[in-house]
């Protein structure tokens, strides 16, 4: 299982380096927000805490939207065909999962490194930000996979895919926030766990859910 | 089906009455305004169980493939999101006498909020297939999904910060502790009559859907 479930994020990355595009557009797409954040705060910059930590995540997630909806869209139906019978439907989801977790890492430590040196650096113990950024792309697109694998599904898809995964992936996104602007200054785990924890459930709901639920998405 | 509507007209009949005459316990803050709870809570447990409802016809359909239970699944979402609107709705009045305004930036009132977002967007996604088993498969993962992902947001994040609603955070309110037998009398028949009203407001546009699909 573990190596079929290589052998599609093997595929992946190859078309996405070989396109080369793919990361750099949506990189682009974040930078630019980003530099609209910091145009728009002008010369005074931002000086607060909370808006620099909810900003942030939400630039993140408007960056994981519009690359992961595209997570499906490169598969032609012939090609479904081809791998109905190839593999498994635990295994198509979990290596598009898991790429799609390389991807938004990656591109989180991107925007991470362009924000602070635009808008400023706010954060004190930057080990437990940079662990924390892996655990919220993780989060985001632990959700946002089986979002985009049932929007993909239906015609018109950019619209629908955000309509659907803004109200869904909230809980997860104010969870992520709460728990950046508690442990930007001091971190302490007695402050954070609660919300840890509820993390960690929330994602093994939602993993349970898209292992279970797409194999039903799958058949059709 | 005709107990249901018995014990609804008996049950809401006695409610409206007695949640408007019956006296209540005087708390500080909440006054008479107390007597909402009769009203405002039951429409949100109401929509909980009916979305539970629907949760679950969409887990049959799923696992038996009769596109009747889609149907239900969709007709219990959507009585349900009414009786969600008419919580806000009574919520948002209660508001405006207690705390002085229609919406505060409060966890459990952002939590309902997006809750009626979320199914919302549930029927954004029904509209926008044609072909009526892909729309029912696809809806129907959704469906769970979604309700999956409603629990933590209205039973869990709440609890995790102070809120203003009563209940929370040391204001009197509905918890354990502050409700007599003189409120107990008229909150679970009036949660009970409000159950059996959504279930009978389902049947009836259920029996016009499949009446409609025959003809």
């Amino acid at each position: 299982m573990l190596k079929k479930i290589f052998i599609i994020i093997k595929k992946d990355l190859k078309i996405d380096l070989s396109q080369g595009h793919m990361f750099f557009s949506v990189a682009l797409y974040l930078i630019s927000s980003i530099f609209i954040v910091y145009l728009s705060f002008g010369s005074l910059g931002i000086k607060d805490l909370n808006t620099w930590v909810s900003l942030f995540w939400v630039i993140i997630l408007f960056g994981a939207i519009t690359s992961i909806s595209k997570s499906f869209l490169y598969e032609s139906k012939n090609r479904n065909y081809y791998y109905y019978f190839l593999f498994t439907p635990t295994e198509l989801i979990f290596s598009k999962l898991i790429y799609n977790f390389i991807f938004l890492s990656l591109l989180c430590f991107v925007a991470f490194g362009f924000y602070s040196l635009l808008v400023g650096n706010f954060i004190k113990s930057i080990s437990f930000f940079s662990l924390f950024l892996f655990v919220g792309a993780f989060s985001i697109s632990n959700c946002l996979t089986l979002i985009s694998a049932i929007s993909n599904q239906v015609r018109n898809n950019s619209a629908i895919m955000s309509v659907l995964s803004f109200p869904i992936i909230l809980p997860i996104l104010l969870i992520l926030i709460n728990i950046s602007k508690i442990s930007v200054s001091y971190f302490s785990w007695n402050l954070v766990e609660d919300d840890i924890y509820l993390l960690i459930l929330l994602n093994i709901i939602v993993l349970v859910l898209s292992k279970i639920l797409f194999s039903f998405l799958w058949r059709a | 089906m005709k107990w249901i509507k018995i014990a609804c007209i008996i049950l809401l009949t006695y409610v409206t009455i007695a949640g408007f005459l019956f006296d209540v316990p005087e708390l500080p803050i909440l006054n008479e305004a107390i007597r909402v709870m009769f009203f405002h809570v039951p429409t949100w447990f109401t929509m909980i169980f009916l979305l539970f409802i629907s949760a679950l016809n969409a887990y049959y359909f799923i696992s038996k493939g009769t596109i009747n239970y889609d149907l239900k699944s969709r007709e219990y979402a959507s009585v349900g999101i009414f009786f969600g609107i008419l919580g806000i709705v009574s919520g948002m009045i209660w508001a405006k006498f207690t705390w002085g305004t229609y919406w505060t930036n409060d966890p459990k009132l952002n939590g309902s909020a997006l809750s009626l977002l979320i199914y919302f967007s549930y029927f954004v996604l029904r509209g926008s297939v044609r072909d009526q088993t892909k729309k029912a498969k696809i809806s129907s993962v959704y469906n769970i999904f979604a309700f999956a992902m409603l629990i933590p947001l209205i039973f869990i994040l709440p609890r995790m910060t102070d809120s203003l609603h009563p209940g929370n955070g040391g204001n009197p309110g509905f918890n354990v502790y502050d409700m007599n037998s003189q409120l107990r009398i008229i909150f679970y028949p009036a949660v009970i009559g409000f159950i059996l009203l959504g279930i009978w407001i389902t049947k009836l546009r259920l029996r016009l859907r499949f009446l409609n699909q025959k003809n």
